[in-house]
């Protein structure tokens, strides 16, 4: 199922994330079922789809195909994420007919963090091309060549998403990356996690006039350490002094409570301005369900 | 230039532990710059084996190290405490170095050549005696005159081509926040030249061909 379908029908597309485990996922018939397995089954039958993250933070995990594929065997919509950090031109390109001929129908290309973000930050970074160059190279392959112009046996055939960051000052800047992206083939996007309700309609505002779907990134906050850690250490993303200030006076105890609370305030208010949502749940998936429902626009088919 | 920094003195001593009698080079070119293999600086390490207990044949610092002309004009004259050494210490860059092995050889000599310092990169000294920055790659296809003269392939980390990641933060990259985003910069510059229309452009890959070891330059 491609995501781009639902937005052509007008859905109000759900979406949630799940990072891969640090291991193996073959199943050694001892009923173990692996975290990122776990996690996407709570998901299910709450939203369309579930993005794979590609060795997300630059920490080392199971790779984003293998996982999306495990997903996809489960029934559950994969958008398989690729970064531009850990391959080349020839690795990307292979990577992206692996996908293809496993099943996979939405593929999110993104730059992806610097490897000095990561568990092995000795690692050589890659960064051969960039997302823009990858999102036109993958539109190029559906269309039957490779970006060196050979032409494909079977062309791939999925949906391409893309990323963009709201936070990002100048925006100008990162506005015109993003038509750049669109130009390239971006279908739809999925924007940073966004925590300010004027930010996010000012960056809505601007974006109108590209007519391409737009999904609210949303990272779960499940403690002011966390928000703080955020601010601090993940790029891109600014939780608000207000909201930590908030989560500072939660009871302990409360915090699960108060992180559906916040999450459910912000995206009635936010979540009408664009096509969907993207929860980013960090391991609270089992949250997720109960946030759509009391935030719901539209129900996932 | 070609930066340089000293590796630590236990790795030196570690390199030379086997050798008595040493010959120190230095460089009056970058690693002058640099502070670490100009006159001075070779006399401090040749003082500082000596008092490791090492017997210092020759301390010469050739005007250029990786000029081989240069190298072999300062070793002129010096061939007998060449031929007496038991190895050469170099305060230098890499290519210096190999120029100094290349011109061991060309005197007919065998000996080992051992480098006391870390190349660090292309450097450009932006405060006079304090500061130097690496501000380009030797990419082989210049993007300057797109990027408003301020280089992304070499000061984005990701040296991405087409735009800013989504990790730069108050202007400031997400590899390091005490360093400006490249992008944020490029783009300031090319507004304020009234030339933004240049970032709506699409960059197409890299050629790496052009950046594939080893380059030579045909001088003739």
């Amino acid at each position: 199922m491609k995501i781009i379908d639902l937005f052509d029908k007008g859905t109000y597309v759900y979406t949630s994330e799940v990072g891969p485990v640090k291991g193996c996922v073959r199943d050694l018939g001892n009923g173990n079922t692996p975290a990122c397995l776990q996690e996407a089954r709570l998901l299910q039958q709450h939203v369309h789809a579930v993005n794979v993250t590609d060795n997300q933070s630059a920490v080392m995990r199971l790779g984003s195909l293998a996982a999306s594929v495990k997903l996809k065997e489960n029934g559950i919509e994969p958008i398989y994420q690729i970064t531009c950090r850990d391959r080349n031109r020839i690795a990307l390109q292979s990577e992206l007919l692996n996908a293809c001929s496993l099943g996979i129908d939405n593929v999110l290309i993104l730059t992806g963090d610097h490897t000095t973000l990561g568990d092995h930050a000795a690692a050589k970074p890659v960064f051969d091309i960039d997302s823009v160059q990858l999102l036109k190279i993958a539109k190029g392959m559906t269309q039957g060549f490779d970006m060196a112009g050979h032409e494909l046996t079977q062309a791939p055939d999925f949906c391409i998403g893309a990323v963009v960051n709201p936070n990002f000052t100048p925006l100008d800047l990162q506005l015109l990356k993003m038509e750049k992206k669109i130009q390239a083939g971006a279908q739809f996007f999925q924007t940073q996690a966004v925590y300010d309700p004027r930010l996010f309609e000012d960056f809505i505002r601007r974006v109108e006039t590209f007519r391409i779907p737009v999904q609210l990134g949303y990272v779960l906050i499940k403690s002011a350490k966390m928000a703080r850690f955020m601010n601090e250490k993940v790029a891109g993303i600014t939780v608000p002094e207000s909201w930590i200030t908030r989560l500072e006076k939660t009871p302990k105890g409360g915090a699960r409570e108060e992180c559906v609370s916040m999450a459910v305030e912000f995206l009635k208010e936010v979540g009408p301005m664009c096509q969907g949502i993207h929860f980013m749940p960090l391991g609270w998936s089992d949250l997720v369900p109960q946030i759509i429902d009391a935030t719901r626009n539209g129900s996932p088919q | 230039m070609i930066g340089t920094a000293y590796k630590s003195t236990e790795e030196i001593f570690e390199t030379l532990k086997d050798y008595q009698k040493i010959v120190v080079t230095g460089c009056n070119g970058c690693a002058k710059v640099c502070k670490t293999g100009g006159v001075e600086q070779v006399a401090s390490v040749a003082n500082q084996l000596r008092d490791h207990g090492k017997d210092v044949l020759l301390e010469v610092t050739p005007e250029r190290t990786c000029y081989i002309n240069h190298t072999m004009t300062a070793f002129s004259g010096k061939e007998q405490e060449l031929q007496q050494s038991d190895a050469v210490l170099v305060l230098g860059c890499g290519g210096a170095l190999q120029v100094v092995r290349q011109a061991t050889e060309q005197m007919g000599l065998t000996i080992p050549v051992k480098i006391g310092l870390n190349s660090v990169g292309h450097m450009d000294t932006v405060v006079a005696g304090e500061l130097a920055i690496e501000q380009c790659q030797e990419c082989g296809d210049c993007v300057l005159n797109e990027t408003g003269g301020i280089c992304p392939v070499t000061k984005c980390a990701k040296s991405l081509l087409n735009g800013p990641c989504g990790g730069s933060k108050n202007g400031k990259c997400e590899v390091d926040p005490s360093r400006d985003c490249a992008w944020v910069l490029i783009y300031n510059r090319l507004r304020a030249l009234g030339e933004l229309d240049s970032l709506r452009e699409y960059k197409e890959p890299k050629d790496y061909r052009k950046m594939n070891k080893p380059r030579s330059l045909r001088l003739v």
